[in-house]
């Protein structure tokens, strides 16, 4: 006697499938196509209707390539941030005054030593 | 059914008319939209009744949303499959909540060679009915698309818009689901496995 396994096996799927699959199917009935036109009818939009387009911001996302480009650039993006905060990090806070052209170029109080004067005197 | 109206326009140029007060254009998707959709879920319901509740309720949604639909993007075919897909999953996901025997639920009429087999045959596809209706929608579209209507695996990837492995996945993990939920009845449902 042949026992059935426990759990049928992918193939055993695939037969269960195909069997509903090879199932006939019956037409539907002519009242079906009255009862949906009967509701398109009820529907209809009046004539002259506009067609909708897509929204602008689908448009940018499909102009630059769809959700996967903008994902990469977001990436991208975030990482600019990251190594930016970063050197940030590393060269202190402070730093961010050097930006300033009074604090960073302001060389009226330079000596002798300064940088450029050392290196032109050698 | 009457043979398609419009061959030379597709759905979405069909579906535009109607949009601006075409009525011929609601005539013309009908004709070419309804008999799938109801051969799909008569697939999935086993009902012919329900069934073609389930494609006029289906039908009523694409001429509601025609007015905002957003031409370019999903095909208008895709968008019915699985508004039905999902129509006909309620519909069972239903019959279990209220306790309607799945033995119970009607047959299409076929020459079966006896009363047993016949209920045999009720029980095994009311089981797999039931067990596709709890997949999550992607695997039951994939798995659907594969196996009830034929398509390949590249064509349901393009319907789907996701990778042909993706596809694959999709149904692996379907079948493999199927299998645990049917776990312990193979024998009983009269498959030999």
């Amino acid at each position: 006697m042949t026992v059935a396994p426990e759990k049928p096996d992918p193939d055993g799927i695939d037969q269960m499938l195909d069997e509903l699959a090879a199932l006939p199917v019956p037409d539907p009935s002519g009242d079906l196509v009255a009862r949906v036109l009967v509701d398109a009818e009820a529907h209809l939009p009046a004539p002259g209707g506009r067609v909708v387009a897509a929204p602008w911001w689908q448009q940018i996302v499909r102009g630059i390539g769809g959700w996967g480009a903008v994902s990469g650039l977001v990436a991208a993006t975030a990482t600019g941030f990251v190594i930016g905060v970063g050197a940030v990090g590393d060269t202190g806070v402070d730093s961010f005054w050097t930006l300033g052209y009074d604090a960073a170029y302001d060389d009226t109080n330079l000596g002798l030593d300064a940088f450029g004067w050392a290196l032109e005197e050698g | 059914m009457p043979l398609d109206a419009r061959p030379d326009e597709d759905d979405a140029a069909l579906l535009a008319r109607y949009a601006r007060g075409d009525a011929g254009a609601a005539r013309a998707l009908t004709v070419r939209l309804a008999p799938r959709a109801h051969a799909q879920a008569f697939r999935m319901l086993g009902d012919r009744s329900e069934a073609e509740d389930v494609v006029q309720d289906a039908m009523l949604r694409l001429w509601r949303i025609a007015p905002e639909w957003r031409f370019g993007e999903a095909q208008v075919s895709t968008w019915l499959y699985r508004v039905v897909s999902n129509l006909c999953t309620d519909r069972l996901r239903k019959r279990r909540r209220s306790g309607v025997a799945l033995d119970d639920v009607a047959e299409p009429e076929d020459p079966a060679p006896g009363a047993e087999a016949r209920l045999q045959d009720h029980a095994r596809h009311a089981a797999l009915r039931a067990a596709i209706a709890a997949l999550p929608e992607r695997q039951r579209l994939a798995l659907t698309l594969r196996h009830f209507d034929g398509a390949s695996n590249p064509e349901i990837a393009e319907q789907l818009g996701i990778s042909v492995e993706a596809v694959e996945s999709l149904t692996a993990r379907a079948k493999r689901a199927l299998a645990a939920a049917l776990k312990g009845r193979v024998a009983a449902l009269g498959y030999e496995g």
